[in-house]
């Protein structure tokens, strides 16, 4: 098992990114790394800071860089990052995709491109995942084994090309599981049938397919921008290897109690997908124990970036 | 001072809902120094006599006027609505209307929401519009309402000049005529921020721009949300001290002519 590049070791340059200011201590009796306190909002006379000291990083579990063919790219994509400065997340974990799905599989290679790219502009901010299309499995597989083994992306993220039970996913899973890496799996679970999604997976797909390969390190994508979240989180109740990702627009009251209650906090991963302020406000919102919300920020996500099985 | 305009007590029909009572709901303000809320009552949205609603809302705030600020949900469509509009603003002191047009299932340019946004005008009453109570994607089985087109609240706004609206859980403002300044629509409607953006699309940052500070107001949703977004949307919002007390509550005293 090796820990990701860009995880531990964030940035050897000369000048200090923003993330590594955040991380120097700010005087004696710091109780958390200061990004922490920001996105929970003790810097800010938020929530109570106590226990032992922590170094937890702030991880976006879920984030995007724009497609290039959108002509604001560029700049879109240092928004992201700036506004990831001003709510003290120190990293974001990104995709890109293709505007429309089935993605061919030129499109998702010239994704994964431009990730690795947004990599090297924003190192040691910006942690890439390598997205495919698993309807084209010769590609997808090279293309994972390229970016994860040759170019230190963190994991696998997959969309709604396919219901994740379904066969032609399984080689992906496989070779996730044999690379040691997540997939974080696009889902929501909608109470009508969802035309521009014929097959999006939900919660209970997810726990199918862990059922199925109880080694891979599956993540639930978005709980408050996929449909019926309380209906998600039972779903997923029996299913422990299947983590849940926070992100969404929604901001619905109780949500993050009711998953932590049910799956328990250590299945819990933060992330926005881009609804930034929505996504740290839950989390400062949510009635948990401020080491609950840094394993939730940070330290959760940690262990699953660590290579290896589940 | 925090006043949030956008609150309910209360149940809904969908989903259990928590600080949904007048003292819970007071707890969360505490907790989150928020002073004042606006509030209507969430049971309202699927009643079909509106106003056994109402009148559960006024009880629960009965003690707590200095800080709980009720509005009435009234529905043009149900038999009745005129005694319910007098007894809400005369005998249960409501200060505001909120509207559900799609819920109830009427036109807010029909003659009857029109006859009722004059008679509240008269009365000097603010008519709220929720844009949504949740998230469609989210909704129940049983019941499929859409959200509140911009523009049949723009053909609203324009209907009734004298009004003051306030339009709640909305966004996309700036791609609609309620969010340019180009629309010749009055001046006579207000923002809360409660799904608007504070960054990347900065939508709140734009609305400033076009309506100016004085039209955009703090509200949180809670407790159907938590309020903690609103608050970090002002929290990282990039304006003056000067403005972000206005959102914060200066600009919800002067829409409920409390200061002038």
């Amino acid at each position: 098992m090796h820990q990701f590049p860009g995880v531990q070791e964030p940035h050897s340059g000369g000048r200090l990114s923003r993330a590594e200011q955040r991380q120097r201590p700010h005087g004696a009796g710091l109780k958390q790394s200061v990004s922490t306190a920001v996105a929970l909002g003790t810097a800010t006379g938020g929530l109570a800071a106590d226990g032992p000291d922590r170094k937890t990083k702030v991880i976006d579990w879920h984030a995007h860089l724009m497609h290039h063919s959108r002509s604001t790219w560029e700049a879109d994509d240092r928004s992201l990052i700036e506004a990831a400065d001003q709510l003290g997340i120190d990293q974001l974990c990104c995709s890109t995709l293709t505007p429309r799905r089935p993605a061919t599989a030129e499109g998702f290679r010239e994704c994964n491109r431009w990730t690795l790219e947004g990599m090297d502009r924003f190192r040691g901010r910006v942690l890439g995942y390598c997205y495919v299309n698993p309807g084209f499995k010769k590609e997808a597989l090279e293309e994972i084994k390229r970016c994860i083994e040759d170019r230190g992306i963190i994991g696998i993220k997959l969309y709604n090309e396919y219901t994740c039970t379904d066969p032609v996913v399984f080689p992906v899973v496989e070779l996730a599981i044999e690379l040691g890496v997540p997939i974080l799996h696009h889902a929501g679970h909608l109470h009508y049938f969802l035309d521009a999604q014929p097959h999006v997976s939900d919660g209970g797909h997810l726990a199918e397919l862990a059922r199925r390969y109880p080694e891979a390190k599956l993540i639930c994508a978005h709980i408050c921008g996929g449909g019926d979240w309380e209906w998600t989180i039972k779903a997923l109740r029996h299913a422990p290897n299947v983590s849940l990702d926070t992100s969404g627009s929604v901001t619905d009251e109780g949500v993050v109690e009711m998953a932590a209650r049910v799956l328990g906090v250590d299945r819990l991963v933060f992330g926005c997908d881009m609804s930034l302020t929505a996504s740290v406000g839950r989390l400062r919102a949510a009635n948990l124990s401020a080491p609950d919300k840094e394993k939730i920020l940070g330290a959760n996500m940690a262990k699953l970036m660590k290579r290896g099985k589940s | 001072m925090i006043l949030d305009v956008n609150a309910y007590l209360g149940h809904y029909a969908s989903r259990q809902l928590r600080h949904n009572t007048a003292s819970s709901l007071l707890a969360l303000m505490d907790s989150k120094k928020i002073d004042r809320a606006v509030v209507a009552s969430a049971s309202t949205i699927t009643y079909r006599n509106a106003q056994a609603g109402n009148e559960e809302v006024a009880a629960e705030v009965k003690p707590h006027r200095d800080r709980l600020i009720p509005f009435a949900v009234i529905n043009p469509a149900y038999a009745g609505w005129q005694d319910d509009l007098k007894t809400c603003h005369e005998e249960l002191g409501m200060k505001g209307l909120r509207l559900y047009p799609k819920w109830h299932r009427y036109s807010l340019t029909g003659d009857r929401c029109l006859e009722l946004v004059h008679a509240a005008t008269e009365r000097g009453l603010i008519v709220s519009i929720p844009i949504r109570v949740e998230d469609n994607r989210q909704r129940s089985w049983l019941v499929d309402v859409p959200d509140v087109p911009l523009e049949e609240i723009a053909a609203l706004v324009k209907a009734c000049p004298k009004a003051r609206f306030l339009l709640l859980n909305g966004i996309g403002f700036v791609n609609s005529p309620l969010g340019r300044t180009d629309s010749g629509l009055p001046a006579n409607y207000a923002v809360d921020i409660s799904r608007l953006n504070a960054l990347l699309d900065n939508e709140i940052g734009r609305l400033l721009a076009s309506l100016g500070a004085d039209r955009v107001l703090f509200g949180t949703g809670m407790p159907f949300s938590y309020p903690d977004p609103a608050l970090t949307k002002l929290e990282v919002l990039k304006a003056s001290k000067e403005d972000k007390e206005k959102i914060a509550g200066q600009n919800a005293l002067h829409w409920l002519k409390e200061i002038r």
